[in-house]
């Protein structure tokens, strides 16, 4: 084996991820900033935004990069298109972040700004970019696994019967998996792993403890240091270029961004007319068979996080525990299927079950530890001390309703996770093998692979569709319940 | 004397077509080189009126003339500070945003926190302040913007007794002592004494829709005293106005 490539690979790898993370860093602050502060933006994009982040991107693809490739050269276009899809991977929960946290900042703050003729680039600065840092860093920990969960997917993209592969890591293990070389996967495994630790140990760990001033995860600070000075320091170079500039009244918009994402869903829009019945009823009953697995996984993630909460406040093992939580969290969807090659024909649905729980907990995880557990009212768990509230009751009374709010919006990105994942856990095709367990992840799949890019659209429409009808009818009364019932003052 | 500004027949409503709630009926009013209160129940649209004289709301009907360059500082009624900004960030920071140079709008600020007692503090973060000193810092920053008209959005109701009173003497001493720029007080309260204390003119507003119910003039001399018969004789006028 080849260590140049393999160190080669990483860095390429390691390259189109933050490539990714910084595209969504900006259209995370720019579309939050939007849709926080501007009603039409809101109305527009809430409901847009709430259904791309319950469909699996990876069911664009085939046309993401048709549309690549029709612009620029094939190598470029490809490139591209990964870094697309890496993108649609880590963006969603970063731009509801943004977005809740400048929702949820006292309106007087704003009005501040306007009497003190505040303009976009200084309001920017002052208030939206630091009231959103807690939220972005801790929301980056999310995003980073939920980017490397889909890395080697990104990297292998089928076309139709054409299979484009990327020089990665996550490609490279695919390769040494299908063409069985055992020894050269698992080196392959544990370096992807090594780059996964560092990255968080070195860059995200350390920036939330900063932002956050507590010091709740696994961290190296060292170098972390000097990116911190760097981004400061370039930052503080942004700040004042765009004040002078802007005090000269020249401003730039901020929703100029949001059409693309309106013209892609207007677009979908107009293709209805050809749904015939058949496939009416296949997707219905595909659909309903995802919607089960989705439930159990959500619930199941809810389980699992109460009990990691638990842990994480009376026992104070929070540390440790986001550490493994993030590892565990980064390894890349497909990679579950070769590293439970074991179990993959006894025991199929299993390995399905473990991959929707890796789509879908670690939103639920993050959440609730990241924002809920460090937010507990001190005092709330006093009176569970004082008056002795245990066991069942200390869930029911204390630990569940003080972690609502993290646990609903949790819940919410937990559910798009699962639907995402779909993609992957209802169906693994690698050297001739192909696991198929039906449910409407495994057809999208299954269309994508065959290259009937009708029947993706089709499929991808009706989805849409269903979850967005779900989303009114049960998630939008959710977050009402808990707003009124569980804010604690 | 020529008036600061006037508002003439000032029209608001707030809510979309067909179930408009009307907050402001026609507000006409001169503001003087003077301290103004404005009186009314909770609810009745004072702020409105103060948010529209900052120009940060626009009114339905009317408009407000200005007769020389006019520059307003604005005194919340929570102190509305940003908890990641020094507090003397947060002083400067209307001048930060105009892209005033960092030293310059630093070295006023500090100036301005000095004026309402606050040497000493330049540093440290709003959250570790007292009530008082977070609406003294709000003070500073109104101040620094070198303002012509003061705007108050009842800049004492959150404070302890103790405080608000303490305050309302400084303010009132920095305003007669001509140590800052302001020349006239726009202050919006529900406090019939408060009013009384402070201001050379009440304004009474009826409950919503707001009209002038009355404009009372208050020509006792600072310092007044709240126990003296003539106090109480205004205050009791002003009651009778005040449904």
């Amino acid at each position: 084996m080849d260590v140049v490539t393999l160190f080669l690979a990483c860095l390429a790898s390691f390259g189109r991820m933050l490539t990714a993370y910084i595209i969504s860093l900006i259209i995370a602050i720019v579309l939050g900033i939007s849709m926080a502060r501007k009603k039409y933006v809101e109305a527009i994009l809430m409901p847009i935004l709430d259904i791309l982040q319950s469909i699996p991107i990876l069911g664009f693809f085939p046309i993401a990069i048709a549309l690549f490739l029709i612009f620029l050269p094939k190598n470029i276009g490809l490139e591209l298109a990964s870094v697309f899809l890496i993108t649609t991977s880590l963006v969603w929960n970063m731009i509801f972040g943004v977005y809740s946290a400048i929702k949820s900042l006292d309106p007087e703050v704003f009005t501040m700004a306007d009497v003190y003729k505040m303009k976009r680039f200084s309001k920017l600065a002052y208030i939206y970019v630091p009231v959103a840092k807690e939220a972005i860093t801790a929301n980056s920990v999310i995003s980073w696994a939920g980017g490397w969960f889909f890395l080697t997917s990104a990297e292998i993209m089928a076309s139709g019967s054409e299979e484009h592969k990327l020089f990665g890591i996550g490609s490279l293990i695919i390769d040494f998996y299908s063409s069985g070389k055992t020894t050269e996967f698992y080196i392959a495994i544990v370096l992807l792993f090594i780059i996964i630790m560092m990255s968080y140990i070195m860059i995200f760990n350390p920036a939330t403890n900063t932002v956050l001033q507590q010091h709740i995860l696994l961290a190296f600070d060292k170098i972390f240091y000097y990116i911190y000075k760097l981004i400061s320091i370039l930052w503080g170079f942004i700040v004042s270029i765009g004040i002078k500039i802007e005090s000269r009244r020249t401003s730039f918009h901020l929703a100029t961004l949001a059409i693309p994402v309106i013209a892609l869903s207007y677009s979908l829009r107009s293709n209805i007319t050809n749904l015939y019945y058949l496939f009416l009823l296949e997707f219905i009953k595909n659909f309903l068979l995802s919607l089960g697995r989705v439930v159990f996984v959500v619930i199941t993630s809810f389980i699992l996080t109460i009990g990691i909460a638990y842990l994480a406040i009376v026992r104070r093992w929070g540390s440790s525990i986001v550490f493994i939580g993030e590892i565990l969290a980064s390894i890349p969807a497909i990679l579950w299927w070769p590293l439970l090659s074991p179990f993959v024909v006894s025991l199929p649905w299993l390995v399905s079950f473990i991959v929707f729980l890796q789509g879908s907990l670690w939103y639920e995880f993050f959440n609730v530890i990241l924002f809920g557990v460090p937010k507990i009212r001190v005092e709330v768990l006093d009176l569970a001390k004082i008056y002795r509230i245990r066991g069942f009751s200390y869930f029911r009374y204390i630990l569940i309703p003080s972690l609502m709010p993290s646990i609903a919006s949790g819940a919410l990105s937990a559910w798009g996770g699962a639907w995402n994942a779909s993609i992957v856990a209802e169906y693994f095709e690698s050297s001739g093998r192909i696991v198929d367990l039906g449910g409407v992840g495994s057809m999208l799949s299954r269309y994508t692979y065959s290259g009937s890019y009708g029947y993706v659209l089709f499929t991808v429409l009706l989805w849409a569709l269903m979850i967005a009808v779900l989303n009114k009818v049960f998630w939008s009364r959710v977050f009402k319940l808990v707003e009124k019932t569980f804010i604690v003052e | 004397m020529k008036p600061l500004v006037s508002l003439v027949n000032i029209v608001k409503s707030f809510g979309g077509k067909g179930k408009a709630l009307k907050v402001l009926d026609g507000i006409s009013l001169d503001i003087n080189e003077e301290f103004l209160a404005i009186l009314g129940p909770s609810g009745c649209g004072k702020s409105t009126l103060l948010r529209i004289i900052a120009g940060v709301e626009k009114p339905d009907e009317g408009e407000i003339k200005s007769y020389s360059d006019i520059v307003y500082g604005f005194i919340f009624q929570s102190p509305t500070l940003l908890p990641w900004l020094t507090v003397l960030d947060n002083v400067a920071l209307p001048l930060l945003a105009k892209g005033i140079d960092k030293n310059i709008a630093r070295e006023k600020a500090l100036r301005y926190l000095s004026l309402v007692g606050l040497h000493g503090f330049e540093d440290f973060y709003p959250n570790e302040l007292s009530g008082g000193m977070k609406q003294r810092v709000n003070i500073a920053r109104a101040l620094v913007v070198e303002p012509t008209i003061l705007l108050m959005d009842e800049p004492f109701s959150q404070l302890d007794p103790l405080t608000a009173e303490a305050l309302r003497a400084e303010i009132l001493d920095l305003w007669l002592s001509g140590v800052t720029t302001v020349k006239g007080i726009v202050m919006v309260t529900h406090n019939v004494e408060e009013a009384v204390l402070m201001a050379d003119r009440i304004i009474i507003l009826t409950p919503r829709p707001a009209k002038i119910v009355k404009i009372i003039e208050v020509k006792l001399s600072r310092p007044r005293d709240r126990r003296s018969k003539e106090f109480q004789d205004i205050v009791d006028q002003v009651y009778e106005y005040v449904s």
